[in-house]
This record gives C-alpha cells, sequence and structure tokens, in this order.
C-alpha cells in the first residue's frame, strides 16, 4: 500500500491544541453572534468534507450535493412533525434516506464521466429541488416550521437559551466527518478511491471493483451530509427548498472544499474558516447600501484566490513536498 | 461597626440605583433594527422602504407637522423619551432565512436594538420573529403576506398590513359585489402563480375561498419563478378559458406575462392580480396600455390623495429624497414599511421607555386612527395575535395609465371597466 | 388540450429554443477549446442585455441597430476575461476553474446591482414589435427575428469554424492541443479567439433577447442553466449539436409544461437529459 503519511507528532499538537482553543471558545465568545459564525464554520467544514470524500478523494464532481442536505433536513423535520420522532432518530433516519437517495442517483449517474456527471449532478439537483416546491404534504414551498419545544433540551435537539450546546454538536459532527475522512484517508478504500480518481480505467484493469467503491464513497458522503442538514433545520427552526435544496448551496460546499484544498484532510476547514467569515463579514459591514457592495468583494475575493493558488490552500502549504493526499 | 458598614453599602446601592435609573429614564437614543432585502431580485422594494423610513427618522428627529402617528411635534427627538433621537440600523438578509436570523440576533446582542422591523419575505420574516421571540424584543412587520406568521401564538410580533387571507377575502368579496351590481354572472376562475413563498400562500388562499364562494377553478397551476418563457402557461390559459384570472408574479414575471399574453392574444373577461409585480410603478409605466383595465388588490392607493391630503404631503417629501434620485412616487412597499415604522415609533413614545414589556404594552394599546394613516384602512389596532383588525383591502384598475381605485364602491374614484378590452382594441 | 394548443406550444418553443441554443453554443465552443466551463456565462448574457439597454436608452439605438456594436463589445470584454482571469487558471484543476468562474459570476451580478440598481428595464417601443398570425399560430415578432438572428449567427460560425483559416486552427487546437502546437498554431491565440467569439454568440443571443425580455442582474441565471443542460445534451465541444439540442429544450420546456405542469417543466427538461445521457454518456453528438 502506498505509504499515506503518519501523522508526526508535530502534527498531533498541534491539532490537540486547536481542538482545545475550539472547546474553549464559548466558554471566551459568549455572545450570540460569534458562536454563530463559528457554528456556521463547523457546519460548512463538515459539509465540505463530506463533499471532499466524494469528489477530492474519489474525483467524483457532485454539483447537486444539496440534494443529501435537504434529504436530512426534510427527513427529520417531517419526522418530528407529523410522527413526534426525536430528531436523534430522525437525523439516523434522513442518513439512511441520503443513503437510498445516493445509490439510485449514483447507479445511473455514475457511469458519466467528467463534466458530464458534474452538470448531471446538477440536473439531479434541480429536479429535486423543483419536486420539493411542488409536495405540498411536505410543505411545498411554504416550508416547515419546526415545532418549538419548551424547554430547551438536549434529546429534543433544540436550545433558545444559548448556541453553547449548538456549537458543541456542530463541532461533534465536524470531529466525525474528520474521524471517518481520516480513516478512509489510511485505509485500503482509500486508496482505491485515489486510484479511481488518477486513472479510473487503469484501476478497473486492476481488478479494482470501481462503480461499487464510487457508490460507497457517495454513500459515505451522502450519509455525512444528511447530518448536517439535520442539524440546520434543529438549528434555524425553519426550512424551505429553496434554502436548503438550491444548487447555489451546492456551489458553495464545493467553493469551500476547493479553497481549502480539495482532496486534503485540513482543506475543507481552512476553506470554511475563510469563506465564512469573509462572508458574514463584507455583509455586515457593507451589505447594508442595497449595493450588493459586500457580494462585489467577495466576488473579487474568490476569483484572487483562484487566480493566486489554484490548488487551494493546502496546496500552498504543501508546495514543495510530494502530495499525498 | 457592622452596622455603620451595613448602612453605607444600603446607601452606595441607593446612590447606585438612582443614577442607574436615572440613566435609564433618559436615553440619548433609540435604536432600531431594519432587516430588509437589499440585494437580489427583490432588492428594490428594500431601498425604497429603507429610504422612506430614513425620511421617518428625520422627520422624527426634527421638528414635524405632519400627521403621521406622534410625528406631529414642536420638540426634536422623541417627547416621551426626553427628546432621544432615532437610530436606524439597516442590514440586508439577501433572501434568506438563515441570514435574517443571524442578523436580528446580531442586532439584539451586540447592536442593542430597542426593537425590530422587517423583512418582506415571509420566509425571512418566520425566522427574525423567532429570534425576537426568544429574545423578548418587539417585531414589527409591514409588509410580509403569509397569514402563519400572526398564527403562532407570538406575544412580540405585531404586523400592521394585510396578509393573504384578507387580500384574497377582498377580491372574492368584489366579484360577488361586482356581479350584484352589474347583473353579471362569473362561474370560472384561473390561478396562476410563482412557485416562492409568496405564490404559494396567495395561491393556497385562493383556491381555498373560490371553492366557498362558488366559483370553478378549472386551471391552477404554480410556474417556476424568473421563468425564461410563459408560453406554456398562457397556452394552458387560452385552453381552459376562465372567466376571471388570478395571478400572483413578481414585476419581472408579470412584464413577461403580458409580452406572451400579448402575442399568443389571450384576454380574459377580468384579471384581478395579487399585487407585487402590479402595483410596481415602474411596471405600470412600462406597460401603459397593455394592462389597460387590470385589476390588482392593493393595500396602498395613491390616487386617494385628492381625498386625504396627508399621501400627497408625505408623497412629495419621498420624491425629494436623495435616495430616490428618480424622483419616483411612494409605491405600496415604502408606504406599508413607512406606516409600519411610524406605528413602531409612536408606540416607543408612548411607552415612554426603550423597555421591551413596556413597548409591548403600549403596542398592544396601539389605536391609531385613520387620518393619522397613508393607508385606507379604519385604523391601526392590534388582536390578541399581534395583526392589525383595522386593515382594508382596496381594489385598483388600471385606467389610462394610473390606478384608480374601484373597490369598496364606497371608497371608489371610478367605475370598473369590464370586460378587459383586448389588446387590438387599446389604444 | 387541444391540437391549436399544442401546435402553438411547439412552435413558440421551437423559436426560444433557438436563442438557447445560441447561448450554449458560445459556452460549447469555449469548452471544447480548453474544457472549462464558463459558471458566468448567464452573466455575459445579462451583460449583452444591459448594453443593448444603455445604447437604446442613451443613444436611442434599436436593439437590432446596436446588435454588432453588442457584438463587438461583449467580444472584447471576452477577451479581457481570457487575459485577466482564465489565462491563469489553465492548468489548474477543474474544480477551481469553477471557482474562477463562479467567483466572476458573483461579482459581474453585483456589479450590476451596484452600478444600475436592482430595477428590471425595458427596451420599449423596439423596431420589431407586434405579431403575426400563421395559420391560426401566434408569432411573435420578436421572437421570430430573435431565432432567425440566432439561426444566421450559427451559419455564421459554422462557416467561420469550418471554412477559415483560423477557424480550422481553432478546430485543430480544440481537437488535439499537443498536435495543434506542434503544427504552429498558437494555442494562446486561439483561446483568447475562442473566448472572445463565445462571448459574441452570447453578445448577440443577448441584444436579441433585449427586443423583447426584461432586463435586470439576475436575468441570466435561469438561461444559463439551460444552456448547460443544451450544451451537454447536444454534446461538449460540438458546436453544431447544440443547435439541435437546444431546440429540444425549447420544445420540451413547452411540451412539459403543457402536457405535465408548468410548475416541473424544468424539471422535465432535465429529466431529459438525464435520460439521454445515461443512454449516450457522450451527449447526442458528442465526441469522445
Amino acid at each position: 500500500m502506498p505509504p499515506v503519511a503518519r501523522w508526526p507528532v508535530v502534527r498531533w499538537t498541534g491539532a490537540g491544541t486547536l481542538l482545545l482553543l475550539l472547546l474553549a471558545f464559548p466558554l471566551v465568545f459568549t455572545q450570540p453572534h460569534p458562536r454563530h459564525v463559528v457554528i456556521t464554520i463547523f457546519l460548512f467544514a463538515m459539509l465540505a468534507q463530506a463533499w471532499n470524500l466524494l469528489a477530492g478523494y474519489c474525483g467524483q464532481i457532485s454539483l447537486g450535493h444539496a440534494v443529501f442536505f435537504g434529504a436530512g433536513a426534510y427527513t427529520s423535520t417531517l419526522l418530528g412533525k407529523y410522527f413526534d420522532l426525536s430528531p436523534w432518530i430522525g437525523m439516523v433516519v434522513g442518513a439512511v434516506v441520503a443513503v437510498a437517495v445516493s445509490q439510485l442517483i449514483g447507479y445511473p449517474v455514475f457511469r458519466l464521466r467528467g463534466h458530464y456527471f458534474a452538470i448531471a449532478t446538477i440536473a439531479v439537483g434541480e429536479i429535486v429541488n423543483t419536486l420539493m416546491i411542488n409536495w405540498d404534504w411536505a410543505g411545498g414551498a411554504r416550508g416547515l416550521f419546526v415545532p418549538i419545544k419548551r424547554p430547551d433540551s438536549l434529546a429534543n435537539l433544540q436550545f433558545h437559551q444559548s448556541k453553547q450546546n449548538y456549537y458543541y454538536i456542530a463541532l461533534g459532527l465536524l470531529l466525525l466527518a474528520f474521524w471517518i475522512t481520516r480513516k478512509v484517508e489510511v485505509s485500503r478504500m482509500g486508496y482505491y478511491l485515489r486510484a479511481i480518481r488518477e486513472d479510473q480505467d487503469a484501476a478497473a484493469s486492476l481488478g479494482i471493483p470501481v462503480a461499487a467503491y464510487k457508490q460507497r464513497a457517495m454513500a459515505l458522503s451522502a450519509a455525512l451530509t444528511a447530518l448536517g442538514g439535520s442539524f440546520y433545520a434543529q438549528y434555524i427552526l425553519f426550512i424551505d427548498p429553496d434554502s436548503v435544496f438550491p444548487t447555489a448551496l451546492s456551489i458553495l460546499i464545493c467553493l469551500v472544499a476547493v479553497l481549502g484544498g480539495i482532496g486534503t484532510l485540513w482543506g475543507p476547514l481552512i476553506g470554511a474558516a475563510i469563506l465564512i467569515p469573509l462572508g458574514e463579514w463584507t455583509r455586515i459591514y457593507f451589505g447594508g447600501t442595497g449595493k450588493a457592495v459586500d457580494l462585489l468583494i467577495y466576488g473579487a475575493l474568490i476569483m484572487l484566490v483562484s487566480v493566486i493558488q489554484p490548488g487551494g490552500i493546502m496546496a500552498l502549504a504543501q508546495r514543495g513536498r510530494r502530495r499525498t493526499g | 461597626m457592622r452596622r455603620a458598614i451595613g448602612l453605607l453599602s444600603l446607601a452606595l446601592s441607593a446612590v447606585l440605583a438612582t443614577a442607574s435609573m436615572s440613566h435609564a429614564q433618559a436615553p440619548k437614543e433609540v435604536v432600531i433594527g431594519a432587516i430588509y432585502p437589499l440585494s437580489g431580485n427583490l432588492a428594490q422594494i428594500g431601498i425604497d422602504s429603507i429610504t422612506a423610513m430614513r425620511m421617518a427618522v428625520e422627520l422624527y428627529n426634527g421638528k414635524s407637522d405632519l400627521n403621521l402617528p406622534g410625528m406631529k411635534k414642536t420638540t426634536e427627538g422623541l417627547p416621551g423619551l426626553g427628546g432621544a433621537k432615532i437610530r436606524l440600523i439597516v442590514v440586508d438578509h439577501q433572501g434568506k432565512p438563515d441570514v435574517g436570523q443571524a442578523e436580528a440576533e446580531r442586532l439584539i446582542t451586540q447592536e442593542k436594538v430597542t426593537a425590530l422591523i422587517g423583512a418582506v419575505f415571509s420566509s425571512v420574516s418566520a425566522t427574525t420573529s423567532q429570534v425576537a421571540e426568544r429574545y423578548g424584543v418587539p417585531h414589527m412587520n409591514g409588509e410580509s403576506s403569509s397569514p402563519t406568521l400572526t398564527e403562532r401564538g407570538f406575544k412580540w410580533f405585531f404586523r400592521t398590513s394585510p396578509h393573504d387571507g384578507h387580500f384574497t377575502l377582498a377580491m372574492f368579496e368584489f366579484l360577488k359585489d361586482f356581479e350584484k351590481k352589474k347583473g353579471v354572472k362569473l362561474k370560472t376562475v384561473g390561478l396562476m402563480h410563482e412557485d416562492t413563498l409568496f405564490g404559494a400562500d396567495s395561491g393556497k388562499v385562493q383556491e381555498e375561498l373560490a371553492k366557498k364562494y362558488g366559483y370553478e377553478v378549472v386551471v391552477n397551476m404554480a410556474y417556476r419563478a424568473k421563468t425564461t418563457s410563459l408560453d406554456a402557461e398562457v397556452g394552458k390559459l387560452k385552453a381552459a378559458a376562465p372567466d376571471v384570472f388570478l395571478p400572483t408574479s413578481y414585476t419581472s414575471d408579470a412584464v413577461l406575462y403580458i409580452k406572451t399574453a400579448k402575442t399568443l392574444e389571450y384576454v380574459p373577461r377580468m384579471l384581478i392580480a395579487q399585487n407585487a409585480g402590479w402595483v410596481d410603478p415602474q411596471f405600470v409605466a412600462e406597460m401603459n396600455k397593455d394592462i389597460e383595465g387590470h385589476i390588482t388588490r392593493s393595500p396602498f392607493a395613491l390616487d386617494l390623495q385628492a381625498k386625504k391630503p396627508l399621501i400627497r404631503q408625505v408623497n412629495e417629501l419621498f420624491k425629494k429624497q436623495k435616495d430616490n434620485p428618480g424622483g419616483r412616487d411612494i409605491s405600496e412597499a415604502p408606504a406599508r414599511a413607512l406606516t409600519a415604522f411610524t406605528v413602531l415609533v409612536d408606540a416607543i413614545n408612548r411607552a415612554r421607555s426603550t423597555s421591551p414589556e413596556e413597548i409591548r404594552k403600549a403596542l398592544v394599546a396601539t389605536n391609531v386612527p385613520a387620518d393619522q394613516l397613508l393607508m385606507p384602512w379604519t385604523g391601526v389596532r392590534f388582536d390578541e395575535k399581534g395583526q392589525n383588525s383595522g386593515v382594508r383591502a382596496i381594489l385598483q384598475q388600471i385606467q389610462k395609465g394610473a390606478y384608480a381605485t374601484v373597490w369598496p364602491f364606497d371608497l371608489a374614484a371610478a367605475d370598473v371597466i369590464y370586460p378587459l378590452p383586448g389588446f387590438k382594441d387599446k389604444k | 388540450m387541444t391540437a391549436e394548443v399544442l401546435v402553438q406550444g411547439l412552435v413558440s418553443g421551437l423559436l426560444m429554443g433557438f436563442v438557447y441554443a445560441l447561448i450554449a453554443a458560445g459556452l460549447s465552443l469555449i469548452f471544447g477549446l480548453m474544457e472549462i466551463v464558463n459558471f458566468a456565462h448567464g452573466e455575459f448574457l445579462m451583460g449583452a442585455m444591459f448594453a443593448t439597454f444603455w445604447a437604446w436608452a442613451l443613444l436611442k439605438l434599436d436593439p437590432l441597430v446596436s446588435l454588432p456594436l453588442t457584438v463587438l463589445l461583449l467580444a472584447l470584454f471576452g477577451l479581457l476575461v481570457y487575459h485577466g482571469l482564465i489565462r491563469w487558471i489553465l492548468g489548474a484543476p477543474m474544480l477551481a476553474q469553477i471557482f474562477a468562474t463562479f467567483g466572476l459570476a458573483i461579482f459581474l451580478r453585483a456589479a450590476a446591482q451596484a452600478l444600475w440598481g436592482a430595477d428590471f428595464r425595458l427596451v420599449k417601443g423596439p423596431l420589431v414589435d407586434g405579431r403575426i398570425s400563421l395559420a391560426g399560430i401566434f408569432i411573435g415578432l420578436p421572437q421570430l427575428v430573435a431565432s432567425v438572428g440566432a439561426l444566421c449567427a450559427f451559419g455564421l460560425l459554422y462557416w467561420f469554424i469550418r471554412k477559415t483559416e483560423t477557424g480550422l486552427a481553432l478546430q485543430a487546437t480544440s481537437q488535439d492541443r499537443q498536435a495543434a502546437m506542434l503544427m504552429g498554431i498558437d494555442t494562446q491565440r486561439m483561446f483568447a479567439l475562442g473566448w472572445a467569439i463565445g462571448a459574441a454568440c452570447v453578445g448577440a443571443a443577448g441584444a436579441l433577447l433585449a427586443m423583447f425580455f426584461y432586463i435586470f442582474p439576475d436575468v441570466g441565471a435561469t438561461f444559463a442553466l439551460l444552456a448547460y443542460v443544451a450544451v451537454a445534451l447536444g454534446g461538449f465541444g460540438n458546436v453544431p449539436a447544440t443547435l439541435l439540442a437546444g431546440v429540444i429544450v425549447g420544445i420540451v420546456e413547452v411540451l412539459g409544461g403543457l402536457l405535465i405542469a408548468p410548475a416541473l417543466k424544468y424539471a422535465v427538461v432535465f429529466s431529459l437529459y438525464l435520460v439521454v445521457v445515461l443512454w449516450r454518456p457522450q451527449g447526442l453528438l458528442g465526441r469522445f
């Protein structure tokens, strides 16, 4: 098996310190808004990490990942609304639904390659978005309110007094995504996925069951994304097709991963840590004028970054070293 | 010794208490947070609304003799708060409920706003009002049309404007009144609505009421907002040929509809629109004779300024605002925003305090008379759900390029043109 | 649903399809040359429409009259985008390229709002207005002229690619970059040219659309989506195929709306795309 770098002591210490800082963050910053920004960073880092599994490690560029996000959000919310099911169970069911959907989509769509595959994922995303807008039982365009339950409780995954618990749950989900990605990275599955990414036909000729592993990567990716969706629903307490299914969301997820460094373990977190605060900052300081100055800056910065270091931030960091991710 | 210390601390706390009390009793400013769409498709509505509100802020902070709620005074600032001035913080929610939620929270916890106002989009108002409810901060709403917003049992959410239920009711009441008055029988209706929250809500209420009032719904279609073509939709309308056509569209789609209908020669006998595109003054200016005879529900009627000079006075001021370089007339969106804003500020003034509970009580006790309103309502009085019960929807018809109020008949400035003139009949 | 309504729908869809095809043509050309999907294509269209509008509002030029101007303007803009942005990401992974053009899209949309506001604009009283009636079928004159214009543009493009030396060089670069380089073709110049022509096509489409469509910063979004599908349906890199694909998209859109439901018409278009592409992964007439 080709070597995937085992983490040196330095990396472990660095990661450990970061984790401690993140754990301590809400104790220092008690205002809701900074916590909200970091929660959003965690959420997008996690979504990007999930997407990374399929796109970065396996090379299948999906631009319709919002389908899984929405699947998770809607499943847990509908189950909670109509059957009074706990959101935790709803989350798991949501992941299962997402996996099922992913396999259904993957089976035909994985026959396509490159840009055809990408556009096909957009098409699927748009179809699902349209169907959800017109599905009245699931709220349609009017969306769904997550039934408000008081008092705050972990069992109901709803907290109104403070964001602290949301913060730790989001961090937990991110750590889960990290752990799974790392496990895949150093396993045989990771090896197969990378082989498929580099040259699908060569991999097949070596006896790697290409279709099966693509489906597995897709399933894992979908499940994680769906967990994020359920969390989002419990956090915002209102979902509609426009907030959980649009193509724009799919693109945003992949932007985060690309900025940070696709196919790397830390890329998604770095990407989220830059893009999310950037979006917030530009909107807060420039957004009130109606002149869309914030979006102007946002777009310009994205272009600048893509030109200066197309490989993402991680590529900058790894320049001169053989890429192992 | 212990007694001395005890007395001293008592005295100290008394001093501190009075100091903080007096500090709270005379705030230097009242901060209000406005969450509006300032980018994207409906940005112009947001921009105009903010312009109207800023205009009001200037008037409140100075002296004015405009007869808007709480505005007629000879002193600067809010008299009930010792002359405190209003500071408006404006944020853009970009049409996204999660952004609205984050901004509402930031405004409350970091900018320490006394009250919120917003957000036009019902989907965003849904989340901002949740935040307000959670923190116990008054939230005023002047434009969102989804009935659900005041059906959630919230204590802190107040809406001055009518919602879809009122508007659609008005449409059907009008139809019944009209049939009676003119001796005409209208049997079928056709519904077409865009597929965002606004259209979906409208379509649902229209379908329910149509059945209740005994009309047959021969076609009921949702269409993709900002679609590239409405050929299929108009084709279906022609095939179904309803007597009355009820569209719900924003401006851009409305334009496309008119042009497509013109090309395909589709003219229903009567068209009653659900506001939005049809009350956009630019729409009327651009479409001109092609929309002669179109009726729309409207919360606001500029032509009533003949009977109510207040409207003309406000409009003149609005046209001169520097954020309104084209000198446009005030349209219904900024008019509604202005109304909601003035009701809110008046309540804060009456509360004589920036304490949320006091303001809330003042809001509950609101009783603004009709002559202080730009709107053709009977007044502003909030029911136990926070909905203004004094609302009145009116219907206007485009006649000779301008809106004319045609219903209720006792308010009407003109007679109803019926049936809709065909495209070639229009001069 | 009478036959008359269906035939009317077919005709309307066909006409609109030609316009979709023209928008898609530029996209297809660019991709065929350098395997980059331009995610700012919708914004190029929007820019062309605004250019046409301002030519009308400020210089009193009718869209048809200002069309050559708009085409030239967009071609120059395409060159600018190539030299300013695309050139630097040629070797980057596909994702970074998406990133770059997506950033451009956000930037252009915001710029349009910052410069011209969010209100919609309309060209009033264009030269071409009204409609004709053929055997009971109504055809809007602006739509007819737009489709004829689109067809002409396609014809021109086809002639250019197949019959001129530069066009052949372009084709060669698109088919095999290395071989073209070996033959002495300046691939950089070809790329820039490709962007210029691709943008010019969109420029023409925008000018034609501006005759009857409303104009505002977000207007390019849905058109772009349909264009991507048309390009993939026809086959990436095959420009004549996009004509066929565009027409198919236009017709399916209307028929889907009439026969199934207007709310689902785009879902029908995308579903059709998926069905075709699963049967023929490289698109109807695609290369590999």
